[in-house]
């Protein structure tokens, strides 16, 4: 596989800061960061706290805006879309996961997940039908008349994410959802974003968690607001998914195969 | 120790010849620890001469038949009944970080973030061979995986904590 992509990048990150008041006093939360993140990725974000990894994620998603540099969605610039322009970007392309607190308390699993469908004015029984097959992939469907109350954490999170792509909406920004979890719900949940990510939809995640991190395809490591370094994980093909000349510090030929496993 | 006392595990459940002994060890821990014909036949003659299994006559090392000694049984139990000490403090990484710590290394976040990368690229190979990995695997296959997955996590946990302590230290 090249290096060089045929595609566009669903997420792009031009020189993107973000600071906090002004002058000397301002508080750099972010950046200078470039990135690029191409359709069907999962990538996954570490970083200690502070480093600035929920800023990226907010800037990602339109729900704030760089002091400097640009954030491009499939090609398009941010600070060019209206606030009507911005609010249908994030009913029709981009869905939030957060560690908890995702579901409206009132709302069935099925309506929460029926809910941005609504909201962009589809017809009812087409909402449904959507939310209801949403539902389904996430092994769901059983449940959907269920209120948050009376499912579990695991439960809960896999309803978030057929809401965060119910419909056309197919770039997931995810803030630690395995926090609040267990490790084996954690990745049961991880799975379920590998396997959306297998249907072309693009996963950008933070989390703490190196296990689940490791379920990405790259992980990019921030300190101080900076990406100071990322891995890429190689696939049964020996080629990375996404060569980055440059920026991977890695020696295929050490890694082309994946190697038996022997006790260390 | 550990190849006896998993011969003598394998031959409380039934007798078994040395290849049948080898083949059983490997498969049980899947396929982590490869043993040559030497290492087996070694091991047996020694536990032979213990008293802890007995043969068949046989004309040939290979075609003997093993099975287990009562005193061989009580070894067993014992094994079992005795936790393992895993409390190495010689850990390579480990001891690297500290000399340089000790040493006055001024970039001791490189030597952390190297580590950490490659850390974590072991950790995503394991992670591909248990998506990989049919859903009706092996036991021990998902049980090794699980084991080197972990130990995996807890260093880079432990890298995250060293820049923490070396930050706070310096801070201070
Ligand atoms: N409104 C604000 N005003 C001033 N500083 C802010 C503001 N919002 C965030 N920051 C600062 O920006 C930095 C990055 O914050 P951010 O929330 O992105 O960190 P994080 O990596 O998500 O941390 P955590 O792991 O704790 O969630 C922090 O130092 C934070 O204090
Ligand atoms: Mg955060």
């Amino acid at each position: 596989m090249t290096s060089t992509h045929q595609t566009e990048p669903t997420l792009s990150l031009v020189d993107a800061s973000r600071l906090h008041g002004e002058g000397p006093q301002a508080v750099r939360a972010l950046g200078p960061v470039s990135l690029d993140i191409f359709p069907g990725e999962l990538v996954a974000i570490m970083g200690p706290s502070g480093s600035g990894k929920s800023t990226l994620l907010s800037l990602a998603g339109a729900l704030d805006r760089p002091t400097e540099g640009k954030v491009l969605i499939e090609g398009r610039d941010l600070a060019d879309l209206s606030l009507a322009e911005l609010a249908a970007l994030r009913r029709r392309v981009i869905g939030f996961v957060f560690q908890d607190l995702n579901l409206l308390p009132g709302l069935t699993a099925l309506e929460n997940v029926a809910l941005p469908l609504e909201l962009d004015g589809s017809p009812l029984e087409e909402t449904r039908t959507r939310a209801l097959e949403e539902l389904e992939r996430v092994g769901l469907k059983d449940l959907a008349h269920r209120f948050p109350d009376n499912l579990s954490g695991g439960e809960q999170q896999r309803v978030a994410i057929a809401r965060a792509f119910v419909g056309p909406r197919h770039l997931l920004l995810a803030d630690e959802p395995t926090g609040a979890l267990d490790s084996v719900t954690g990745e049961a949940v991880m799975r379920l974003l590998k396997s959306q990510c297998a249907r072309g939809r693009t996963v950008v995640l933070v989390t703490h968690d190196a296990a689940h991190a490791a379920w990405a395809d790259r992980v990019l490591f921030l300190r101080d607001g900076h990406i100071v370094d990322e891995t890429v994980a190689i696939d049964s093909t020996g080629a990375t998914q996404h060569g980055l000349p440059g920026q991977v510090q890695q020696n295929p030929a050490q890694h082309s195969q994946p190697q038996p496993l022997s006790p260390v | 120790m550990i190849i006896r006392n998993s011969f003598l595990t394998i031959l409380a459940a039934h007798p078994a010849h040395g290849y049948g002994l080898k083949s059983s060890f490997e498969a049980s821990t899947g396929g982590a620890w490869r043993l040559n014909a030497g290492q087996v036949y070694s091991t047996l003659s020694r536990l032979e001469r213990d008293g802890l299994i007995q043969s068949s006559e046989a004309d040939s090392p290979e075609r003997r038949s093993w099975s287990i000694t009562d005193d061989g049984q009580a070894a067993v139990a014992s094994w079992y009944d005795t936790p393992v000490d895993n409390r190495s403090n010689r850990d390579e990484l480990v001891i690297k970080v500290l000399v340089a710590v000790a040493a006055g290394e001024r970039d001791m976040d490189r030597v952390l973030q190297t580590q950490r990368a490659a850390t974590m690229r072991r950790l995503q190979e394991f992670t591909r061979h248990k998506i990989a990995a049919p859903p009706d695997s092996e036991l021990p296959d998902l049980m090794l995986l699980d084991a080197m997955i972990l130990r995996a996590e807890a260093e880079i946990r432990w890298l995250d904590q060293c820049e923490q302590r070396l930050q706070a230290s310096a801070a201070s």
